[in-house]
Formats: structure tokens, C-alpha cells, sequence
């Protein structure tokens, strides 16, 4: 049997992946990782580049492959501030002029490859991506994280994980409350998004779920508050405190990705905390390397998810779902010509969701699993 | 990929509503006493009067007139 919807069954649409890829600034992780003095490979947005340190200093993004023969210079040699390719040496500049051909006499004057516009802060390297060619808008700059170069938080935690799926299904978390509950044991109280200009953010605040964490003999865990803000395609900055019994953690959770073409993306994701009373000394840097482990649990959970479900256009959803339509509108800004960015797109819009039945459903819950737990049969 | 409207907007619209202090209109979304959706549109923005400086916080004139509208059956409220 055929399901059609004139049988009453809903039927999943899709449409075929965008072809192209978003327009906006991409993280590709640490800076000081491509400062190794040697030329790095990133496979992005469908192709291929080559990060590399001058002497100078500066990091530069190019397309992998020489105009002269199609070389590839992620295995070449850094010469100065150029990239020297493996195949006949020609040598390419930051801004993707080539600079030099030690064997000939000049320069051919078409000799241009694709250079990316590169933005260094806070100890990350970004490219900018854009489709049609333009320089990324300065209202559109990614913002300064003050704890990133303050002695008084840590150093970056970073991971990277290679995901087989397309790049919507880590966007769509923003607000996708429920799932915070099923897949990551988490117990969201509080939940509302706004969307405005290039900016998607999710306020949620959790309390901890006895049924989901071990007995710990520190101090309890009571809750979290976060703030989480896209700015732009693929960047998320979520100001993410911990309340235990006395004292908070401050710490900023980066969850960023780009994507390698299509089908699949490079999530990352980087944490620093606060050090304060509570953690002094080398305490803080456990913590974020905790909480790292913590996040990169949480991306395997959603892994886990994306690996096998369907891509869906046209989710059926309830009205304790978070605004997943709206939220599509807003990102498709980033797949249309800059002049194609309608109004509807970047217009303010705000959902505060309600919990209150989910949050009854989920201490219900919560006792059935402690009772069970009390019993000897661990559900999880 | 196409626009598509949210599905939860076949069972019931949004509804404009005006704010009380400044008259800007707003299109507005009650599921319930405490859920509530609030699309602004470029005119609305700027008429109004006192934007809050979070910009995470919605505009508290506009959140009493919405309770006040949902509050006198102006607006709807579906699962009120
Ligand atoms: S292909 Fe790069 S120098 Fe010839
Ligand atoms: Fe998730």
C-alpha cells in the first residue's frame, strides 16, 4: 500500500539539497593549529583549501588547487609569506595573486586563484563564504568574546567531528525544545527564541535530571541557564552558566561547523570557563575539559539521531514544539542572493514556548525512572 | 528551498494587535495563556517607543496589551 495524503496520511516532503552553500563567516577552528609552519588541507563547501602562515604572520585561505596544472598546494611548501606549489613551484600570494615562477621570466597576467576573506579572533580563524563573490558586510561580524583573552578564564577546549548528514539537521536544534529532553537528558523549564537580521537566538533554562546522572560526591548540580546566539550561518555563541548548590560556573560554549560539501559538515565545538572561588587554580581547566566531554557526548547524541532519520520540509508538529518553520525562514537568508533576502527573513520574530505540560510529562517521567532505578532495572 | 508557513498556523492565524503605548501593530500567536509567537515587521520596529535595551526581552507595553487583548477575548487563545 502507497500512502498518499488523500488516504489521511500525512506524507514527508523534501526537497533537494540546496546546491550551494550559505553565505556567511565559518569558523575552521583554533588558529594556532594551521601555525605549524606547514600548509594545511580543509575540504569546505564542497571543494577544497589550503590554510597556511606567512612569515608574516597572517593566515590565508586559497583554493587547493593551482591554476598552472591543478597542483595541489596543501602539499606544497611555505616560501616566505607564499605558498609554493609541489608540481612546478609557482608561488602564490594570500591575497591569490601568484607572486613569483622562479623559472620563468614573468608572471602570466591572468595568474588569479580564489582567496577567502580570513577573520582571526579570540583565537579562532574564520573564512567568509559567499556564493556570489561579495566582502563580507561589517554588521555581520562575528562579535569579540571578552573570556577568550582574559587570564581570568581558560584556554579553549575544542573538538571537531566529521558528520554524514547535511548541515540543517545542527541548525534546526536551536529550537527543537523536546529533543533537549529525549536524546540529551537534559530538563528544559524554560524556552523561547528570537529571530532578527543575520542573529538566532534560544534562552533555555534546565534543571538537572536525577535520573540521568550518576551520584557524584561533589556538590549537586541544581541547573543551567543559556543564552545561545547564531550570528550568521553556522556560528553559535552560548553564554552557558551551571548552577550548583552555592555557587554558579560561568563558562561560553562555542558550537560552530562548516560544511565539506553537501552531505556532510565538521562540527566543532569549543569551551572556556571562569575561574573563580568555586574552581581556582587548575580546577577551571578540568571543568572545561568536563564540559567538553559533556558537549561532545551531546553531539554523539545527536549523531546518533541525524545518521538514520529522514530530511523533513514540512514537519508535523504540536504546539509545545519550538518554531522549526520560522526558524527555516530565517536561514534561508543565507542560501539566496543578497538581494533575494526578503524582509520576512530577517524581520523580528519571537516565540515563548510553554512548558508547562512538558514539564509535568517529564517529572513523570523522571519518577517512573527513578523508581525503576530503585527496583534494579535501569531503563538507560 | 521554498518558504514554508508553519503547519500550526491552519488551526489558527496570527492575529494583529496593537501595542497601547506606542500603536504599533504586531502580528500575534496565543497556543496558550503562556505561549505566545510575535512577528514584527520593519514599521513596527521602529514606531516602537520603548525597545528594551536586551534585546533578548520583548517590549513589556506590548506584552500587557497582548494579555489585555487575550485577557478581553480580543485575541484569540487556542488552548485557552
Ligand atoms: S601546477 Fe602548480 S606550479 Fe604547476
Ligand atoms: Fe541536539
Amino acid at each position: 500500500m502507497t500512502a498518499t495524503e488523500s488516504d489521511g496520511v500525512r506524507v514527508i516532503e523534501a526537497e533537494a539539497i540546496p546546491t550551494r552553500y550559505a553565505r556567511g563567516w565559518h569558523c575552521l577552528g583554533l588558529a594556532e593549529r594551521f601555525r605549524d609552519g606547514r600548509p594545511h588541507a580543509v575540504r569546505a563547501f564542497g571543494g577544497k583549501l589550503v590554510v597556511f602562515a606567512g612569515e608574516d604572520g597572517r593566515l590565508n585561505v586559497l583554493d587547493a588547487y593551482c591554476r598552472h596544472m591543478g597542483g595541489d598546494l596543501s602539499e606544497g611548501t611555505i616560501k616566505g609569506n607564499e605558498i609554493a606549489c609541489p608540481f612546478h613551484d609557482w608561488r602564490w600570494g594570500g591575497d591569490g595573486r601568484c607572486k613569483k615562477i622562479p623559472y620563468s621570466r614573468r608572471v602570466p597576467l591572468r595568474a588569479r586563484t580564489a582567496a577567502w576573506p580570513t577573520l582571526e579572533q579570540d583565537g579562532m580563524l574564520f573564512v567568509w563564504n559567499d556564493p556570489e563573490g561579495n566582502p563580507p558586510p561589517p554588521e555581520q561580524a562575528i562579535p569579540r568574546i571578552p573570556g577568550a583573552t582574559s587570564d581570568r578564564w581558560t584556554d579553549w577546549v575544542w573538538t571537531e567531528t566529521v558528520v554524514n548528514a547535511n548541515c540543517r539537521e545542527v541548525v534546526d536544534n536551536v529550537v527543537d525544545m523536546a529533543h533537549f529532553f529525549y536524546v540529551h537528558y537534559s530538563f528544559p523549564t524554560y524556552f523561547k527564541n528570537i529571530f532578527e537580521g543575520h542573529t538566532a537566538t534560544q534562552i533555555m533554562k534546565g534543571r538537572a535530571r536525577p535520573d540521568a546522572r550518576r551520584p557524584s560526591r561533589g556538590p549537586q548540580l541544581l541547573g543551567n541557564s543559556s543564552v545561545a546566539t547564531y550570528y550568521g550561518p553556522s556560528f553559535m555563541i552560548d553564554e552557558l552558566t551551571y548552577h550548583y548548590e552555592g555557587f554558579d560556573i560561568n563558562s561560553v560554549l562555542i558550537n560552530c561547523h562548516y560544511p565539506i560539501d553537501r552531505n556532510s559538515f565538521v562540527l566543532q565545538s569549543g569551551i572556556i570557563t571562569e575561574r573563580s572561588e568555586a574552581l581556582p587554580g587548575d580546577e577551571a581547566d578540568k571543568m572545561a575539559r568536563r564540559l567538553s566531554d559533556f558537549i561532545q557526548l551531546g553531539f554523539e547524541q545527536d549523531i546518533k539521531i541525524w545518521k538514520t532519520k529522514a530530511r523533513i520540509d514540512n514537519p508535523l508538529l504540536c504546539e509545545e514544539d519550538g518554531p522549526v518553520y520560522q526558524l527555516r525562514r530565517w536561514y534561508e537568508q543565507f542560501y539566496v542572493d543578497a538581494a533575494d533576502v526578503t524582509p520576512e527573513m530577517t524581520a523580528r520574530f519571537e516565540f515563548e514556548l510553554d512548558t508547562t505540560r512538558p514539564v509535568e510529562a517529564w517529572e513523570r517521567e523522571v519518577e517512573r525512572n527513578l523508581a525503576a532505578q530503585a527496583a534494579g532495572d535501569d531503563p538507560a | 528551498m521554498t518558504v514554508r508557513p508553519d503547519v500550526r498556523l491552519e488551526d489558527m492565524p496570527m492575529r494583529p494587535v496593537r501595542c497601547r503605548r506606542c500603536g504599533v501593530e504586531v502580528l500575534v500567536r496565543k497556543a496558550s495563556w503562556e505561549q505566545t509567537s510575535i512577528q514584527w515587521s520593519t514599521p513596527s520596529m521602529t514606531g516602537c517607543a520603548e525597545p528594551p535595551p536586551d534585546r533578548h526581552r520583548t517590549c513589556p507595553s506590548l506584552l500587557e496589551s497582548i494579555g489585555l487583548a487575550a485577557a478581553q477575548g480580543d485575541l484569540e487563545v487556542l488552548d485557552g
